[in-house]
């Protein structure tokens, strides 16, 4: 597959990404090599989801396959699951064009 | 050559299997339809949908295209066009489109037949008739260039984008050098990574109306006033490890390949026979958007699914590729190929050329899950007022 | 067909007070005893139908929608489906679901317990694959059908809502089936039926004198809205609209008698109100209107059509009146009344044994259509 598989668990698909993506259930703890830090695991991750390499302040662009997926709603520690309650579209925001007619 | 067994037919190329299709013009008919092939046999299909008896206009016209094209699909030997009788749709038109396509076609009409189950056995009785002009047909050596190959994704996962669908891309760029044609869909998913594909436009014109079709589907949820989380992705899409429409994107468009993209056509339009890769403008709906390749013309379909859809389609066999380890486990007798072993270090390559050896099994009448299941799902995708009206150029 | 009947109302034999036996529900009665199997996707409709198929009593409801739909689109959808499991003729609910799709059939099996209807659910992808989920369906929808066994009751017309709707604005429509239908419609009220009627196009050119008919002004700003929108809209509905416009309002009407209208239904939504006519908010196509009569909480629906629409629906017995001389000979069994010769208490006496078991020719058939009207595009 594309991309290079860090600590034996996390996927990282392009060299830019700020994101990993987990080939197993992750236990917290578990700690991911990038570059030359050590990021650790603060929760379980599932099989298929994403774990933060870098940190990140709300409105941060999140890189996977060396594009923009979307962007962080909070601010994220490296090592954070980033999903749904972290991030969000840039795309298809039917609510914030609702949003801003109203406005 | 990689070739298969195939269909020959009079018109265009060969079918990948030799069906009467029951066609109903209407919901009115719809139910009719079904039982007419239910009680004719295996070989007799029907195509069940919604479509009301007075659409307007342009809506009309999809549903008629997409009739015609189903029974023009070269998987169809003969058809049978079923109306209740008062429909806009003329079921003659339609069966004139698939005549004009060298298939035998008959018409019946509800309200001529005298009602409900008067219909239904002459229904069966003409069923038959169509099956023995067309059952003594046998399958003959044909090229693989003569497929149209339809690709589809759906229950997508994180997987789908590294497993998956990059196989199935493998699949499609050696189809597309054998000289065949590949087609996906499902333009809202190609929100967030069209620039991709907009750079593999062969020319500006087909990068244009690209553009265009993306950015109508987009507006489509924004005039719903929500975002378009929740139908996409949806949540077992998100389960899944899926976050955004474009992460999501970004993992479906690897499922057409890597080869330069030769156009995008209609909902349900036809497709040109050794033709590269070609998209079409379809909802990311998977029932629906499957429907609108069959009706273009594509004979045989892979679906990838990381949750594990089940769905078939009556006319085009389908091939479940999993990318999900525990899905080509717990749901093994609804998938056809596992994908997942990329996971564990088997290359792409290695797993696409098998993708590609099962298509040319299964156009030569090997039987898919869901064929052996006779799960074939049909929708006709309807145009809704505000895409009529954005049509009219009234948004 | 029936035959006409010329017995008066007050008699023995007068149809509204003739017994009839009923299923005894919590919050009314129903006049079939079915467990019915929804889909709550497409793509799970295939393993519905085998559940049903396999089970004595069991019916589906197979339906086109509940992926690629957001917003008002989708919450319709929910609603609808979750609304036609309380109807009276249903005595249970198996949620049958794939695992991926916006409606998630676990939840939604939940939102239909809180409503005191037996509900048991299945997911494709949870028990492994739609062999196993057939079997676990069929177990499950096999402990609904035993559990179901009658709660009879005895009944009348009276205890029962009728679902009435109208394909169309032929002129045998209006001048013959109509009339008769509201009649009947009439004679229901008095006795303490509800009715719901369906049929938003022919409000749209008569948006005033749809609203003078409403018993309170919010029911009238509903009534209005409606035709407002549906007036804006394209397409199927607008050859009703067209010819609606054309005619005086209490001639396409004719179907609601001299009722005024207690409350207006949101497609999918049920019925509130005790006694009176309701109008609910569903286009004429019939398919879609029977579905959303039925969510409303109509046990028994009459369609009135000129054509001779065949098709039956799998929640609700489906009356079909017309008053077209063409369709009544060359349709003979697919049409239950011809209207130009039976009177009100004809149909009336035609209900009542519907009601009480008697199968319409959609039963007697078999072919039945469940479709949920769109309000958005798939995405």
């Amino acid at each position: 597959m594309k991309g290079e598989v860090l600590g034996g668990c996390g996927l990282h698909m392009a060299a830019e990404d700020n994101v990993v993506t987990a080939i197993d259930d992750l236990a917290a703890g578990t700690t991911i090599p990038y570059g030359d830090e050590r990021i650790e695991l603060d929760a379980d991750v599932p099989f298929g989801h994403k774990v933060a390499l870098v940190a990140f302040d709300p409105g941060d662009a999140v890189v996977k396959y060396g594009e923009v997926i979307g962007q962080a709603t909070e601010a994220i520690d490296p090592g954070e699951w980033v999903h749904t309650h972290n991030a969000e579209s840039r795309r298809g925001r039917g609510d914030v064009a609702a949003e801003e007619e109203v406005a | 050559m990689p070739t298969f067994e195939g269909y020959e037919r009079s018109d265009g190329p060969a079918g990948v299997r030799n069906y009467v299709a029951v066609l109903p013009v209407s919901i009115a008919a719809s139910a009719i339809a079904d039982e007419i092939a239910d009680r004719a046999g295996e070989q007799v299909r029907s195509t069940p949908h919604q479509m009301g008896r007075d659409p307007p206009a342009a809506a009309r016209a999809q549903i008629e295209r997409t009739l015609t094209g189903v029974g023009c699909n070269p998987n169809v030997g003969a058809a049978l066009v079923v109306a209740f009788g008062t429909e806009r749709i003329d079921a003659d038109e339609i069966a004139d489109g698939i005549a004009d396509a060298g298939r035998p076609v008959e018409t019946l009409s509800v309200r001529e037949s005298g009602g409900t189950t008067a219909a239904v056995e002459a229904g069966v009785d003409a069923a038959g008739e169509l099956w023995d002009e067309i059952g003594d047909h046998r399958r003959v050596e044909c090229d693989v260039s003569e497929l149209r190959f339809g690709v589809e994704c759906g229950g997508s996962d994180a997987t789908s984008g590294i497993a998956a669908n990059p196989a199935v891309g493998v699949a499609c760029d050696r189809l597309v050098e054998d000289g065949g044609t590949a087609t996906f869909s499902e333009t809202p998913e190609f929100i967030g990574a069209e620039h991709i594909l907009a750079e593999r436009c062969v020319d500006e014109s087909v990068r244009e109306r690209l553009l265009e079709r993306v950015d109508r589907r987009e507006a489509a949820a924004e005039l719903m006033g929500v975002d378009l989380r929740g139908a996409q992705p949806t949540p077992g899409n998100q389960e899944g490890g899926l976050t955004t429409i474009e992460e999501k994107s970004l993992g479906a468009i690897t499922k057409g390949g890597t080869t330069p993209v030769r156009g995008i056509v209609d909902y349900a339009a036809e497709l040109p026979v050794g033709g590269g890769l070609v998209l079409m403008d379809t909802p990311g709906y998977d029932v629906e958007s499957v429907v609108g390749k069959v009706a273009g013309g594509a004979q045989i379909v892979a679906f990838t699914t990381g949750r594990g859809s089940t769905t078939g389609n009556p006319i085009a066999p389908v091939i479940k590729v999993t990318g999900n380890p525990k899905t080509a486990d717990r749901l093994a007798n609804n998938m056809d190929v596992d994908a997942s072993t990329v996971l564990d270090g088997e290359s792409l390559d290695v797993v696409g050329d098998r993708i590609y050896e099962r298509l040319r099994s299964v156009a030569s009448g090997e039987r898919t899950a869901a064929e052996r299941r006779r799960l074939e799902e049909f929708a006709i995708n309807e145009l809704q007022p505000n895409e009529l009206a954005e049509l009219r150029g009234e948004v | 067909m029936s035959a006409p009947d010329t017995s008066l109302s007050g008699d023995a034999s007068d149809p509204l007070s003739v017994p009839l036996e009923a299923y005894a529900r919590d919050d009314g009665v129903g006049v079939r005893n079915r467990v019915l199997v929804v889909p709550s996707v497409i793509c799970s409709h295939i393993v519905a139908q085998r559940i049903a198929d396999a089970v004595d009593r069991a019916v589906c409801a197979p339906h086109d929608h509940g992926c690629a739909q957001i917003g008002a689109d989708h919450e319709q959808t929910e609603r609808t489906l979750l609304n036609v499991t309380r109807n009276p003729n249903v005595a249970g609910a198996t949620v049958v679901g794939l695992g991926c799709e916006h409606l998630q059939s676990g939840p939604f099996a939940e939102r239909i317990a809180d409503h005191d209807v037996p509900v048991r659910e299945a997911a494709i992808q949870d028990v492994g694959g739609s062999d196993a989920c057939i079997e676990v369906g069929t177990e499950a929808t096999r402990e609904l059908a035993t559990a179901a066994a009658a709660d009879r009751t005895e009944a009348s017309l009276a205890d029962l809502t009728v679902g009435v709707v109208g394909s169309d604005l032929a002129a045998s429509t209006r001048e013959v089936a109509d009339p008769l239908v509201g009649e009947t419609v009439d004679a229901l009220r008095s006795a303490g039926a509800r009715v719901a009627v369906a049929g938003t196009e022919r409000l749209a050119p008569h948006a005033e004198a749809a609203a003078d008919r409403a018993v309170t002004d919010a029911v009238a700003e509903r009534m209005r809205a409606a035709a407002e929108r549906t007036a804006d809209g394209p397409g199927n509905v607008r050859g009703l609209v067209r010819q609606a416009a054309d005619l005086p309002f209490d001639e396409v009407v004719g179907a609601w008698g001299d009722a005024t209208v207690e409350e207006f239904v949101p497609y999918g939504g049920r019925m509130t109100v005790d006694e009176g006519l309701a109008v609910v908010d569903t286009p004429s196509r019939f398919e879609e209107a029977a579905t959303a009569l039925s969510a409303a909480g109509a046990s028994v629906v009459v369609h009135v059509t000129a054509e001779g629409i065949p098709s039956g629906h799998p929640i609700v017995p489906v009356l079909k009146v017309t008053g077209d001389g063409e369709t009544a000979a060359i349709l003979p069994d697919d049409v239950d009344v011809d209207a130009r010769s039976t009177t009100p208490d004809g149909l009336l006496d035609e209900l009542r044994r519907v009601a009480d078991g008697e199968q319409t020719a959609t039963e007697r058939h078999g072919l039945t259509k469940f479709a949920i009207n769109r309000v958005g595009p798939s995405m």
